[in-house]
């Protein structure tokens, strides 16, 4: 299967691992228009694509991602109202949380992570990053709320640390060891160099597990972020049951009795997604 | 001065001064659960919770390992605990945990080696966690091709989620140490060298115990309520709960005990304030 051409973006494929790829280094990542709308498609192919068990998502040059590109905003005469429609209506497609892929995603951050960046920390399932990484939130410096990112870390890390980043904004940075501490990422790659390549590593073994497990559990994680514990619970109970049956569980234990890589039925194409993609006219910010 | 709380094949269950134990003792299979054990733990925990001298509840293992999860060959073996599993799961309806029962004594989890899987139920529905230096986490549901739900579910909503996940997503791939599950929060003490687990779990039982049972009780219902809740709702319900301590016999002991440098003589805990505090919220 090859993909569609990007000029944001490299979308690409090794093994069972798809790769999307910011490419816009000069500009240090930020999103433009355009890739706005390529990410919406980018994600969307490598969840179609059944030789693609897991997805890695990392940036070209010495910056991960920067939010939305200022300059477009500064010079184009359209601004932020570009944004205001989709984001009143919270109708955005630029992550793969939006897009609702429910194959495992591992954000491995390269280098700065600021702004709008913690789109994709926060929607991620995984984090890594490089040893130099280095994250901030610099909304509040430059005039902006700070909100749907910020909303996502506080479900997943401790709270006083994302309250401090929206706060100190441009002023102050954390390091990759501190976020590897309070479990915002789970592995820091030294030298940064090896990023990519750690990142294909820990994919792979990824790739190893039950693509149906690994989708029926994706749902049930994320879904529990809506719901109390004992309705998450027994919502998470239907995505147990649902797996009941499958070939998969055959094949896991006897795969394991005969110390072999298990042979897993391929998945089965995706339901329809909740929210529309991008061609019903939806327009986005990075932050 | 052990006294055997019940008779169990697959537990040891024990009270030690205000220290009840609940000992996983299947240690030649990891600890994992089978049908006796399944039908057992309810039992346990509720004898547990019932007894009036037990403030405080150990759960840990016998051998090199904390708790496996399901032993699906044997339970398999057993139709009508195979069938109780599968409605249980079904249903959201499982009974061995101490949440699952509705324990409303603290409980602390003393990981004694592997946890693993449905192990993780334990951890996650415990209150205090403390684990050996040498032990280790790790759920290979998606290895063996079953769905990871409830004992993540419970995971995300006391550690950071990104580690969960990692460990869902990486199964059997993939251990967590003592120390990771340490720094993250899952659990707030290693206890090195791995021998000295029972003795520090003690030690902070007794610790605990010497709070007033009421006042925990009632304050373990608030937290893990919470977790049903939105924040504002979560606050406007733990607000009742509050309040329905006040004017009880404890509140006049513990300050008077204070000023005069003794122990607390606390009431037994009170089920009646429980019942009536569970009423409130309904």
């Amino acid at each position: 299967m090859s993909y569609g051409s990007y000029e944001t973006l490299i979308v690409e494929r090794q093994g069972h691992v798809g790769w999307l790829i910011f490419n816009r280094p000069e500009q240090l990542n930020a999103m433009n228009n355009t890739m706005r709308d390529e990410l919406a498609d980018a994600w969307l192919e490598l969840d179609r694509d059944p030789e693609v068990r897991v997805i890695v998502h990392t940036g070209n040059g010495r910056a991960f991602q920067t939010g939305v590109d200022v300059m477009e905003i500064a010079t184009d005469g359209v601004g932020f109202e570009r944004y205001r429609d989709s984001m009143e209506h919270f109708d955005v497609h630029f992550t793969a949380w939006h897009q609702q892929v429910w194959k495992p995603v591992i954000t491995a951050v390269n280098g700065i992570c600021a702004g709008g960046a913690f789109h994709w920390v926060a929607d991620a399932d995984i984090v890594i990053a490089a040893s130099d990484a280095q994250f901030f939130d610099p909304h509040v410096s430059v005039g902006q709320v700070v909100a749907i990112e910020a909303i996502g870390l506080i479900r997943r890390m401790p709270a006083e640390a994302v309250m401090r980043m929206a706060f100190v904004g441009k002023y102050e940075r954390m390091t990759a060891q501190r976020a590897y501490e309070l479990g915002m990422i789970s592995q820091i790659v030294d030298p940064p160099e090896q990023l990519r390549e750690e990142a294909q590593k820990l994919a792979e073994l990824i790739a190893r597990n039950s693509p149906t497990a690994m989708r029926h559990t994706k749902k049930a994680l994320w879904g529990a972020l809506e719901a109390g514990l004992t309705d998450a619970c027994k919502n998470g109970a239907k995505h147990l049951v649902d797996m009941w049956g499958h070939p998969d569980q055959e094949e896991g234990p006897a795969a394991f009795a005969e110390k072999r890589d298990a042979n897993w039925a391929p998945l089965s194409p995706s339901e329809s997604r909740a929210r529309p993609n991008r061609s019903s006219g939806s327009d986005a910010p990075a932050g | 001065m052990r006294t055997e709380v019940g008779s169990f094949e697959r537990l040891e269950v024990w009270r030690d001064g205000h220290v009840g134990w609940l000992v996983f003792d299947r240690p030649e299979a990891g600890n994992a659960l089978d049908a006796v054990m399944f039908r057992e733990l309810e039992h346990a925990w509720l004898a547990l919770d019932a007894d009036p001298d037990v403030r405080v509840i150990v759960n840990t293992g016998n051998g090199p390992a904390f708790q496996t999860g399901l032993d699906m060959v044997q339970v398999a073996k057993d139709k009508e605990a195979l069938r109780a599993v599968s409605r249980q799961t079904r249903d959201f309806e499982l009974r061995f945990t101490a949440w699952q029962v509705g324990v409303r004594k603290p409980v602390i989890a003393a990981v004694n080696g592997v946890c693993a899987g449905g192990g993780l139920h334990f951890v996650a529905d415990a209150d205090i966690v403390i684990a050996s230096s040498d032990a280790t986490f790790t759920d290979p549901h998606v290895s063996v091709g079953q769905v990871s739900a409830f004992e993540t579910i419970a995971l995300i909503r006391r550690s950071p989620m990104e580690p969960v996940l990692r460990m869902a997503f990486t199964g059997r791939h993939e251990r967590m140490t003592a120390p990771r599950a340490h720094q993250l929060g899952l659990c707030s003490e290693v206890v090195d060298p791995p021998e000295g687990l029972r003795e520090a779990a003690a030690a902070l039982a007794e610790k605990i115990a010497r709070n007033s049972p009421t006042a925990m009780a009632v304050t373990k219902k608030a937290l893990w309520e919470a977790l049903e809740r939105d924040l504002t709702d979560a606050c406007a319900a733990g607000a009742k709960d509050l309040a329905i301590m006040w004017g009880h016999p404890d509140q006049e002991e513990g300050p008077e005990a204070f000023a005069e440098k003794r122990e607390a003589a606390w009431t037994p805990l009170d089920h009646a304030l429980l019942q009536a505090a569970e009423e409130t919220q309904s």
